[in-house]
């Protein structure tokens, strides 16, 4: 390699042009928070939203059996004592209004440390931790056997403050 | 604190790299800001991987392969800028910061070499991987790799210093 010395040494002296701050700058935000990368990524926090609205409803809708649950049982209570009073009434069964909430879960399948992030405000990096859950609730109808379970994915994310030396 | 440390590392090995790995990209597409986009999708990627930031083949392999993937996806706009630079027959924006006349000859001479030959002279000259390393990122052997880069070497002493 001898022979190529002289137009090594030529093309060392080419220096390659500088990136931008703007670039540097850039990168390091996008190594900071994963939401801010290349197309391709999936940003989960797009379905994250829909993850809680799911789960509110989904909390809405057992507050509204429990609600119907106690609302039957009073109805029933009442209707006791008109019966000794007047003609029973026929009976309106539905199975809807007999579940009640016999358990709710929360798994944590997966935990992700996503690096460090830099919020707004903040005077330090944070430790970015993902939390991938799957949470379970199960009503069961006493009277059919009948059981409904609903179970859904849950995205929570925690942000650790970060000091140092 | 030891991440606090990593991320450091990683911010300034970055901060080294970049200016080779941007000159890498830019053997495929002609704008800067393509190849940043390039070179910023594929860092990031590779920083996710968790891969060793020492692993210098891997992180031009995987450069290379999101520049090609990009033009891929870009081929229409890539077909345009191409036609376009030879009409013109200069580089929109220059890859080389250069000190005199000559070092634009010389980038000149450099941009007309074979690409297989550029590729690995830009490896090696200007982000100083070894034959090895090069091999890898290239699926080469490094007896090709070694072949590619003393013929772009032969090339360039012929059109910049003859005899």
């Amino acid at each position: 390699m001898n022979d190529f010395f002289e137009i090594e040494h030529e093309l060392k002296k080419l220096r390659p042009a500088r990136p931008l701050p703007q670039f540097l700058a850039r990168v390091e935000q996008a190594m900071a928070d994963p939401e801010i990368s290349g197309d391709k990524i999936i940003r989960l926090n797009r379905f994250g939203l829909h993850w809680i609205a799911l789960g509110v409803g989904v909390a809405a809708a057992a507050l509204f059996l429990v609600l119907a649950q106690v609302s039957t049982d009073r109805g029933a209570k009442q209707s006791e004592r008109i019966a000794q009073n007047s003609p029973a009434p026929e009976p309106q069964s539905t199975s809807a209004d007999q579940f009640i909430p016999t358990g709710a879960t929360q798994v944590v399948y997966n935990t992700r440390d996503e690096g460090l992030h830099f919020t707004d405000g903040s005077e330090g990096p944070m430790r970015r931790l993902r939390y991938q859950t799957r949470e379970t609730l199960q009503w069961r109808n006493a009277q059919t056997g009948e059981s409904l379970r609903v179970s859904y994915p849950s995205d929570e994310i925690v942000l650790i403050p970060i000091s140092g030396q | 604190m030891e991440n606090v440390a990593i991320h450091e590392d990683w911010r300034s090995r970055f901060s080294e790299l970049a200016p080779g790995l941007l000159l890498f990209a830019r053997q495929w597409v002609r704008s800067r800001a393509d190849a940043e986009d390039i070179v910023q999708d594929a860092f990031v990627r590779f920083w996710r991987r968790n891969h060793a930031i020492d692993n210098r083949a891997l992180l031009y392999a995987t450069v290379r392969s999101i520049a090609l993937d990009f033009i891929r996806r870009n081929s229409r706009r890539a077909r345009r800028e191409a036609e376009a630079v030879s009409e013109s027959e200069q580089v929109v924006e220059p890859q080389f910061e250069f000190a005199d006349e000559a070092e634009f000859v010389l980038a000149a001479a450099l941009d007309r070499l074979p690409h297989d030959q550029r590729e690995v002279l830009v490896m090696k000259i200007w982000n100083e991987l070894t034959f090895a390393e090069i091999a890898t990122a290239l699926n080469i052997s490094q007896n090709t790799a070694a072949s590619r880069y003393r013929y772009a070497l032969v090339t360039l002493k012929k059109m910049f210093l003859p005899q």
